[in-house]
């Protein structure tokens, strides 16, 4: 398998603080990969810096070859790198329907002026969005819910909706934000059927960062783990359970998630 | 409010048979002329109060449209003045300038949100006035008065408005052209507000971050949006100018800026045309208050602000919610 | 030079006195006063009727403007503000009540006291003459130490006293101080009679200098709008800064640039904008979206 993202020694410093420092490591296509780590280890921040949300103090970020990192965010979504956001962040008073509609802007073909003027492309585009936001809406199970307002619906189910927002743009790799934080055993679960499922039937590679580790186990091919903004260790979940630096950084910290 | 297509041009046809016919038979029948000015006043500045709208519907509170308004005037007026070209050249012109500028300023400072965006347009409209005040062409204090009327405006040989200067009845005439242009100006808000565009823009307007993080170039959404605005704020501050056949750096001022806000406050945020009718009410309102003579002011800010107290939707969210009940 | 530094301390400190008291209500309510113009007009005409038309000391004249702002202050947080923030948290109708109480308080100033420009009896007499350099009325010397004296007692006030620390402890978080069982509506109260008072203070200086006007309410609001933008909205050190910088713009841009007609306020904006652009939150502002 061939590396589709390269992480090439990342470094970010706020003020005095440094966040992450000199942080390299590989995503190969179509896999599952976690970086995980304490709290305040920097998993917030490298994400942002991956998708472009904020700009690097040295290093870079490659996608297939080609610097992404310091970009304006749009650009790196047009690229194929796309991220989800937590729950809060959402068009709140879209409808479920409206807002995917709105998510599939990179598939449009016609000009905004086009779809001022009506012309025939626009209006085929905008046929299109309507059948394939119902068609995505049913892969991820929200269909019944297409057309309820997005501020009243349950946190698993904006959670989804975060992902068929990303979805919709048609990613080659999709960045997930916390999937999994503040669900129960049975809710999390379903989201990490989800993320298989968007991985083995989309093909899409999936980066996530996550604090809750025994999902992280179960869903991870490969694990990369931080602390300090230092990575510490990389490789398969059996790995990095069994790495000592790993459990000195999460016992080192008792009240942490390693059982939880 | 889901209407069907009929009901939609049902509406729409009556609004312009109102607007073109029974308004003009009604005046030329009551003698009440007056009502000219008024009225075209009022469809001049809902053109600019529909720019107002505009950015609000991406999320920014802009209170500078009068230094829109008053650039545009400006523009004409000296064309017509120092180049001595047709008024309807320069309308065009004006919009375009106006449009430009806002290119200018809009690049550094669309990136500001919230109270800071609308701090800043708030000087903006100040900085105009001032910059009129100063400057060698737009004569300063004094403004540039006695302009013409508008001449004839033809199309190979074919005259699409007559000389204005020569008519009997130019006030009719300026009302129906500004009538026309409001129409125009109504009829494209609606098109972008509910083409992509319009999705685009309500997509900005909840959550920028999250707009550009699905491709969306939300700069240059942002920009577009912002020279649209300006444009119908140039429009209607040139057709203003035209009618006034004057303009002075107090034609449009901070308080005008502000209006235009309330009018689309007022109207509500929500509705396309609620600008227009936020102007309608404001306008005329303070028209009607000119009976209470120094208490006017007093009474009219008094009714600003137990509005804004009691309706914080506008005027037009009253009515549909009653209509809702209604059919439940 | 030294001319223009004098006036650009002496504008400077008026402005930054007006900065204060309009941050200070921002930073406490999110709410951007636009009357806060008005508020200086009516802190002028209060000194006038009562020092200029009815003879009594200036001093007392002053207290007077002071109260009578808070008292509007107070009754514009408890009956418009607090209720509307209360019941909606778009930051427009908030915005719209400003502007509609800038033109209710046009209104009342309007009614109550005219549209003529007033002035008052020098307080001190003689100008200050150096050697031609400096040339600077005694009366400005006077009203620009206490201006400085203000701001240094207001700030004080906020360091020292219970009611200050409790401010600027709302300033910071609402919630936590809710919670921890700070009095948040009555404080809300407090902070914007105290911005208000400010306004009418320096409206009450001034008026001795410049006179005061109906006309003036809008274009000091505006400025002060630009001094808390230099410096950065919500801060108090950033309001000072803000005045004292657009002070000194003003009085070099006055000094040189005259002569190219009044564009000293059109650069004034070109240059803001261009800092906005690199630095959205202003001097000591805390970066924001």
């Amino acid at each position: 398998m061939t590396s589709i993202l390269e992480v090439r020694n990342v470094t970010k410093k706020f003020g005095g603080l440094v966040a992450v420092n000199d942080v390299s490591f590989d995503v190969k296509k179509e896999e599952i990969l976690s970086v995980i780590g304490p709290n305040g280890a920097g998993k917030s921040t490298l994400f942002k810096l991956i998708s472009s949300f904020l700009k690097t103090t040295s290093g870079d970020v490659y996608f297939k070859g080609e610097r992404i990192s310091n970009l304006r965010p749009h650009i790196v979504a047009q690229k194929g790198v796309v991220r989800t956001f937590q729950e809060t962040t959402i068009f709140k008073n879209m409808t479920v329907r409206e807002t995917i509609i709105v998510a599939q802007h990179l598939r449009s073909k016609a000009t905004l002026g086009g779809y001022f003027w009506g012309t025939k492309i626009a209006k085929e585009d905008n046929k299109a969005f309507g059948i394939q936001a119902d068609e995505l809406l049913d892969f991820i199970g929200l269909d019944s819910l297409r057309n309820e307002v997005a501020s009243n619906l349950t946190q698993g189910n904006l959670r989804a909706l975060g992902m068929a927002i990303g979805l919709a743009t048609d990613p080659e790799i999709l960045l997930l934000d916390e999937p999994f934080a503040g669900m129960n055993p049975e809710e999390t679960m379903g989201m990490v059927d989800l993320v298989r499922l968007i991985r083995n039937e989309r093909k899409v590679t999936v980066l996530l960062v996550e604090h809750d580790m025994s999902a992280v186990m179960s869903i991870s091919e490969r694990i990369v783990v931080l602390n300090f903004g230092s990575l510490i260790a990389e490789g398969t979940a059996q790995e990095i359970q069994n790495n000592e630096m790993v459990i000195e950084a999460y016992l080192g910290r008792a009240d942490d998630a390693l059982g939880a | 409010m889901n209407l069907t297509l009929k009901s939609k041009l049902l509406i729409a046809g009556g609004f312009l048979v109102f607007v073109f016919l029974f308004i003009p038979f009604f005046i030329s029948f009551s003698g009440r002329s007056d009502f000219y000015f008024t009225l075209t006043s009022v469809a001049l500045l809902s053109i600019a109060s529909a720019g107002v709208w505009l950015t609000f519907y991406i999320g920014r509170i802009n209170i500078g449209q009068g230094a829109f308004s008053l650039i545009g005037a400006y523009v004409s007026a000296i064309l017509v003045m120092k180049a001595g070209m047709n008024f309807w050249l320069t309308l065009p012109l004006a919009g375009l300038f106006t449009a430009f500028v806002s290119v200018l300023i809009g690049l550094p400072i669309l990136r500001l949100k919230g109270v800071y965006f609308a701090m800043i347009t708030l000087v903006l409209t100040q900085v105009v006035t001032l910059t009129a005040l100063a400057l060698p062409i737009t004569n300063g204090a004094r403004g540039i008065v006695s302009i013409p009327l508008p001449r004839e405006l033809s199309v190979f040989g074919v005259t699409l408005i007559p000389d204005l200067g020569t008519m009997d009845n130019p006030k009719l005439a300026f009302y129906l052209i500004s009538c026309v242009l409001m129409v125009l100006t109504y009829w494209v808000l609606y098109r972008l507000v509910n083409s992509r565009l319009g999705q685009i823009c309500r997509s900005m307007q909840q959550n920028e971050e999250l707009a550009s993080s699905i491709g969306i170039n939300i700069a240059y959404v942002r920009i577009i949006v912002f020279a649209i605005s300006s444009f119908f704020g140039g429009i209607g501050g040139s057709m203003f100018g035209a009618i006034a056949q004057s303009v002075y750096p107090s034609t449009f001022q901070v308080k005008d800026s502000i209006d235009f806000m309330l009018n689309c406050f007022l109207g509500g945020l929500g509705y396309v045309f609620g600008p227009l009718l936020g102007t309608f009410v404001l306008y005329f309102g303070w028209d009607l208050l000119f009976i209470l003579d120094k208490f006017q002011l007093l009474v009219y800010a008094s009714i600003v602000i137990i509005l804004m107290r009691f309706l914080p939707n506008g005027l037009l969210s009253i009515r549909f919610s009653n209509l809702r009940r209604k059919s439940d | 030079m030294e001319q223009i530094l004098v006036n650009g301390v002496y504008l400077g400190a008026q402005y930054a006195m007006i900065a204060l008291g309009l941050t200070l209500i921002f930073s406490l309510m999110n709410v951007l006063n636009f009357a806060h113009g008005q508020m200086y007009v009516i802190g002028g005409f209060v000194t006038y009727t009562i020092y200029g038309q009815l003879g009594i000391p200036f001093v007392v004249a002053l207290f007077a403007s002071c109260f009578t702002l808070a008292i509007i202050g107070a009754l514009v947080e408890r009956y418009l503000f607090g209720p509307v923030l209360k019941r909606s948290a778009r930051e427009e109708s908030s915005m719209l009540l400003a502007a509609g109480i800038a033109l209710l308080l046009d209104a009342v100033i309007l009614l109550l006291f005219g549209e003529k420009q007033r002035g008052v009896p020098k307080i001190v007499d003689g100008v200050f003459n150096w050697d031609f350099r400096i040339i600077i009325p005694y009366d400005r010397i006077v009203i620009c130490c206490l201006a400085i004296f203000c701001i240094v007692a207001f700030i004080a006030f906020m360091q020292y006293t219970k009611t200050g620390r409790a401010l600027r402890a709302l300033a910071q978080d609402r919630v936590a101080c809710q919670l921890m069982g700070v009095n948040v509506d009555r404080y809300s109260t407090i902070g914007f009679a105290l911005g208000a008072l400010l306004a009418g203070l320096v409206g009450g200086l001034l008026v001795t200098i410049t006179g005061v006007n109906l006309g003036m309410g809008t274009p000091t609001s505006i400025k002060a709008f630009m001094m808390v933008m230099i410096g950065g909205a919500g801060v108090i050190s950033g309001a000072i800064a803000g005045g004292i910088i657009l002070g000194f713009l003003e009085a070099f841009g006055l000094a040189y640039l005259s002569q190219y007609g009044d564009i000293t306020y059109l650069l004034i904006f070109i240059t803001l904008m261009v800092f906005l652009a690199i630095r959205p939150q202003g001097l000591m502002g805390k970066p924001w979206g």
